[in-house]
């Protein structure tokens, strides 16, 4: 197991090590974690929190297995500079949660509805950073990510189920992902199917659906750059595992 | 290697049953009771012409799509599951809608708690779907005439149009593929497997073929007799008729293929992160020893 490979424990006695770090967000996807509510208790017992800006009152930033990065990399400041490399050293695996992170977001052309923070200009996804290249290998889509598929998630990374994280693997390869995807991925190359599952996905009703042509239609101006749509797409990974009738 | 058996092309199922609605439709008929007796307390389809979703809340609004036509049933999920909080939801759709709704129901990516807030999946067997324009271009062709479709059945094997002047057209699978949805030309799924019951409509207007799969169908199912006898009528399906569904669907799914083979053999593009799924299927389809079930089409 990836994460166990350097460590001493034993079996019963083991619990993930997790953090939280926070670079250029709004900080919804670490609300997102907590809206997890009842279920976070069920892998409580197997994940232990070491780091977060909103949860622990810890200032350093200790070792983890797993490290949860919300919000883009501002190159401007020294701050995040700092944060990335020691990210770089004390985590073994990356996993960029939200858009932000994942495939820049708002960030990307610093036009969402919040001021930059700081007030700077230039963000990059840490997917796309070289130096964590190794690091990262899981990215989340959403603004924010689904509770449900953060729980999913987690527990899919506790059983190591490969079959469940594959997409996120493969996300992590893909750094611009919008609306735009879904026009020209999948409605150009012939695999729209109509469903209307983009345009639910789309916390910004950027995709709506068109009834004449049954297939989304895409306002650019709307669109946050979360990724949700195209992951959402049956069109796009694997959709699920075939069900099993007993 | 891929068998076209009755596995492949239906999937498994628990049983099937000829369904009679007592002079009406016996699926509206079904989901009036259970929105009546509160099975579910939502049910999500399309508007009766296909063209737009349509989330019902009430028994007396129930109204299904007659024609294989039915977009964007997806695109009311996030409100009927955030906004109206609805935990007992029925869907019926194509199963290109289910691949979306199982994928967010097993990701949960799309909308929260969808893995939670359905309570029957509730498809039907699908040709291929067609926009009203291709509706008319289709009918033209077939008729020499335009006219407009009201509804679409299967009779021994065969596709049928009923036609707003009531007459009945025949519809050939190869010429019904010029006309479908470009994606719906590389669907290996059009008996909706990743549903809880598939529907089949058939010539009587009052009678359907039910296959149903899950045990969650077939609860609903017996439920639903037990609070309403005499409503809808069930009786075993012969063998003969889901042979000659089974007929169809070999025809159809053989054009279907033959676009997949073509696809992969000129290397014409696929969505990112597709995972290549119309290559694994090539691979299998050229193969002696893979078992399909192991891969998702």
């Amino acid at each position: 197991m990836f994460y166990r490979d350097r460590l001493s424990f034993e079996e019963e006695d083991f619990k993930l090590k997790v953090g939280f770090l926070h670079f250029s967000s709004c900080s919804g996807c670490q609300v997102a974690f907590l809206d997890m509510f009842e279920e976070a208790v069920e892998i409580l017992d197997t994940v232990e929190l070491v780091y977060s800006n909103m949860l622990t009152k810890r200032r350093d930033i200790p070792r983890m297995d797993v490290a949860f990065v919300e919000g883009a990399l501002c190159v401007e400041d020294p701050h995040h500079i700092n944060l990335l490399r020691e990210v770089g050293k004390k985590a073994k695996v990356i996993v960029a949660i939200g858009g932000c992170a994942a495939f820049g977001g708002v960030r990307r052309l610093s036009c969402g509805n919040q001021l930059p923070q700081p007030q700077s200009q230039t963000f990059v996804p840490v997917t796309e950073v070289e130096f964590l290249r190794t690091k990262v290998k899981y990215a989340i889509p959403g603004c924010p990510p689904n509770p449900s598929l953060l729980y999913s998630f987690l527990l899919a990374l506790l059983e190591v189920n490969e079959d469940f994280l594959l997409p996120f693997e493969l996300m992590t390869s893909s750094t611009k992902a919008s609306g735009f995807d879904i026009i020209s991925e999948v409605v150009n190359k012939g695999f729209c199917v109509g469903c209307g599952t983009c345009s639910t996905a789309c916390p910004t009703r950027a995709i709506s659906f068109n009834r004449e042509c049954g297939k989304p239609s895409f306002n650019s101006n709307l669109c946050v750059h979360c990724g949700s749509c195209l992951a959402a797409c049956p069109q796009s990974f694997k959709p699920y595992p075939q069900p099993v009738y007993v | 290697m891929v068998g076209l058996n009755r596995r492949f092309l239906i999937g498994d199922f628990r049983g099937a049953f000829v369904v009679e609605g007592k002079g009406k439709n016996p699926i509206e008929s079904i989901f009036r009771l259970m929105i009546k007796h509160k099975f579910i307390d939502g049910l999500l389809t399309c508007s009766k012409t296909g063209d737009s979703p349509k989330l019902i809340l009430k028994s007396d609004e129930v109204e299904l799509p007659s024609r294989n036509t039915c977009f964007g049933v997806n695109s009311l999920l996030k409100r009927a599951i955030q906004k109206y909080r609805f935990s007992r939801l029925a869907v019926y759709a194509p199963a290109c809608t289910f691949d979306g709704l199982n994928k967010t129901q097993y990701f949960g990516i799309g909308c929260n708690w969808t893995k939670t807030a359905i309570s029957l999946k509730v498809g039907f067997l699908c040709p291929g779907l067609l926009t009203e324009n291709g509706f008319t271009a289709e009918v033209s062709d077939i008729t020499g005439k335009p006219g407009k479709v009201e509804r679409f059945y299967f009779d021994r094997g065969e596709l049928f149009y009923l036609l707003e002047d009531g007459s009945s057209v025949k519809v050939s699978p190869s010429i019904h593929h010029h006309y479908i949805n470009s994606a719906c030309r590389y669907c290996l799924n059009m008996a909706a497997k990743g549903t809880d019951i598939t529907c089949v409509s058939l010539k009587e207007e009052d009678k359907v073929l039910f296959i149903v799969r899950s045990e969650r169908g077939w609860s609903t199912l017996a439920h639903l007799q037990k609070v309403s006898p005499g409503e809808v009528l069930f009786r075993k399906a012969d063998g003969e008729l889901l042979t000659s569904v089974e007929n169809f669907l070999r025809e159809k799914i053989l054009l279907n293929i033959a676009d997949i083979v073509e696809r992969v053999e000129l290397g014409l593009p696929v969505p990112k992160w597709n995972d290549n799924k119309l290559r694994k299927f090539y691979r299998i389809w050229n193969s002696v020893d893979v078992n399909f079930e192991e891969e998702v089409f």
